[in-house]
């Protein structure tokens, strides 16, 4: 195909979601592989680094005097509380199955809030969650609502960012680029959060709308981050500083991201190629695919692949087979077959000697004259 | 109505309703759900007369049936009216069973639907007034 | 696919645990998967049956008022990026078994998923009889 070897090329739409009549070429990072298992991995990590430290007071259930009464006195040898004059006197403590002890295994400060994930994993997950924002059936199965847009990857162009500064206009711009359905559905969403996170600014759970992605270079870019800062479910990022939570929600590949024209244009500058290392990862070269054709029927059936087989063992009829690799068939209702077993069974046929009457005397055994005579005899 | 695909019919085996763990009857603090006992002593795995009886794998059902309600239907949870449309190819082998927390106007949209796609519904009265 | 490492084995992975159309109920031996999919002739969730996956793909909804609605795929070559023309929807609204023939002449007959002839024509007749008028609301639910 032409556009095979010229590279694909992403068409540029307008304010008015029409397409410009200009092309860009596809950046390298959308060749990336596409691998969940490591996007997962990475996101589990990355996750975790915006935990706060949390545990029970270091105190709680041992500010007591309580000590064990030892044996002899019929109770457990649980610490007690010591004194009189009031209920507690007496009772156990500290112990974790006591009432007013502490917890089991009191949780600490210093757990292991953070996780460490390599660079190289990290901008692995990265391309990848780029490369498969690319992908329809991928940013559908996320749940993004994309059967009005145009193309992914979705580019602006520079001229459409130019004067928007109202959050009107870019609800404006998003409908006309098919991507409100997207923040339709996130409004839909919107619940109240089941359990206590409500009570600690957690109150909505929602889903998430489209991903605006700006060049920070350019001129409209606090623009565009604020003129789409307040529509529910979309979020703005910087194409320089791309983070995978938002590129790949849950660890789910497939957001649904809407380029700038500038931005995608510096995605070859930033990640560079598989042979080139970009401006914006140093040393880093971006991860080829492991096989160049992910198509399977398309390398089985590749004359490369197909030239070097083995003819079929047994041909047609080994195919049907089970486990003898030939289909067993039943000779009973099946005349040839019965015939190549049996080749009387046509004479048998044609006679109707299986629906013949046994013939022979009525006499019952035992009580024939042959037999008296012998019992008699003897 | 569509009726269920031919089956192999459903042997229902005599017996257990539950097998509630041993002693669950005697504490609060130890829970109906089935653990095996494992003490040396214990009566209940020892198998004495009169003891509660353990699961074992004669008390399983025919693969070919397991999961069958009466009428040859698997049951399918069902929530909303796309949850049924899910059952259109599939009205010979799975009923839907509304969920429990269904409010009664959703209901009768639910049962609307069903009866159009020829869905059995498992508890088709929960909720809805007799006189609909 | 154009690009190289996009295909559909490669959506067919990244999907068949993780997709917004997948509805399990269930556990273990009792489990089934079903799937939303608008093209999914069977609800069930399977690499044959995915229409979002497969290149090719047949879907039959029910139509606005009366009939089915078809919906094929477009060429991926042209169109895989391209979300608002990938879908191909004809509305169909004639007799029953010309409904059929049509469905079975645009898609099987021109060696578009042959192998999904049959559940196609199935579906399109489930709906077209959920369609059918009601008889009085006194039968059974």
């Amino acid at each position: 195909m032409m556009r095979d070897q010229l590279g694909p090329t992403v068409s540029i739409l307008g304010a008015d979601g029409k397409q410009t009549g200009e092309t860009t070429p596809l950046p390298a990072v959308f060749k990336a592989p596409i691998r969940p298992d490591i996007v997962q991995s990475v996101h589990t990590g990355m996750a975790k680094n915006k935990r706060q430290p949390y545990a029970v007071s270091v105190k709680a259930g041992h500010q007591t005097s309580a000590e064990s009464w030892g044996t002899g006195r019929a109770v457990a040898r649980i610490p007690r509380v010591s004194g009189g004059g009031t209920h507690r006197a007496g009772q156990a403590a500290f112990g974790n199955q006591c009432r007013s002890g502490r917890m089991f295994a009191p949780t600490k400060t210093w757990r292991k809030w953070h996780v460490k994930v390599p660079q190289g994993q990290r901008r692995f997950a990265t391309a990848s969650a780029v490369a498969a924002s690319a992908a329809v059936p991928l940013v559908m199965a996320r749940g993004h609502r994309v059967s009005e847009v145009s193309e992914l990857p979705l580019v602006i162009a520079n001229s459409a960012f130019a004067g928007l500064e109202k959050t009107r206009a870019a609800v404006a711009l998003l409908k006309s680029i098919g991507a409100y359905a997207d923040v339709v559905k996130v409004t839909k969403s919107k619940k109240t959060r089941a359990g206590k996170g409500k009570l600690r600014g957690r109150r909505h759970r929602q889903r998430r709308g489209p991903l605006v992605i700006f060049n920070p270079a350019d001129e409209t870019s606090s623009n565009v981050a604020k003129a789409f800062r307040n529509i529910p479910g979309v979020e703005t990022s910087s194409v320089s500083s791309l983070n995978l939570l938002q590129l790949a929600p849950g660890g789910h590949l497939g957001r649904f991201v809407i380029w700038t024209e500038s931005a995608f244009n510096s995605l070859n500058t930033i990640y560079g190629s598989t042979t080139e290392a970009g401006e914006g990862k140093k040393n880093y070269l971006l991860p080829s695919n492991v096989v160049s054709q992910s198509d399977l029927v398309r390398l089985i059936n590749s004359s490369e692949v197909q030239s070097v087989l083995r003819p079929t063992k047994g041909g047609a009829k080994q195919k049907k087979g089970g486990y003898a690799g030939v289909l067993k068939k039943n000779p009973l209702k099946n005349k040839q077959v019965m015939l190549r077993l049996n080749p009387y069974a046509k004479a048998f046929a044609a006679e109707k000697l299986g629906s013949q009457k046994v013939e022979g005397s009525k006499e019952r055994p035992g009580l024939t004259e042959t037999f008296k005579k012998v019992l008699n005899s003897a | 109505m569509v009726a269920a695909k031919k089956h192999v019919p459903i042997v229902k085996k005599r017996g257990h309703k539950k097998f509630n763990r041993h002693q669950s009857d005697l504490y609060k603090c130890v829970p109906s759900s089935w653990r095996k006992p494992k003490g040396i002593d214990n009566r209940v795995r020892r198998r004495f007369k009169g003891q509660a009886a353990m699961p074992k794998i004669g008390y399983g059902s025919n693969k070919k049936t397991r999961h069958m309600t009466p009428s040859g239907h698997k049951a399918f949870l069902v929530q909303n009216t796309s949850d049924v449309e899910l059952l259109l190819m599939h009205n010979r082998t799975f009923a839907a069973e509304i969920g429990h927390a269904v409010s009664s106007r959703k209901r009768v949209e639910i049962l609307a639907k069903a009866k159009a796609l020829g869905v059995k519904v498992t508890n088709p009265k929960g909720r809805v007034s007799t006189d609909a | 696919m154009s690009y190289p490492n996009l295909s559909a084995d490669v959506f067919w992975e990244c999907t068949r645990n993780r997709s917004s159309y997948m509805v399990k109920r269930g556990h273990g031996t009792s489990q089934t998967i079903f799937s939303k999919e608008p093209m999914n002739l069977k609800n069930i969730h399977s690499r044959k049956n995915s229409g979002l996956v497969n290149e090719k793909a047949i879907g039959v909804m029910p139509g606005t008022d009366r009939g089915v609605i078809l919906i094929t795929k477009t060429s991926n070559e042209k169109n895989g990026q391209k979300p608002i023309k990938l879908f191909q929807k004809t509305e169909l609204k004639k007799h029953n078994r010309k409904v059929y023939g049509s469905i079975v002449n645009t898609t099987a007959k021109k060696y578009y998923r042959p192998d999904l002839r049959a559940d196609a024509v199935a579906r399109a007749s489930a709906i077209l009889h959920s369609q059918r008028k009601q008889k009085g609301s006194s039968s059974s639910a």
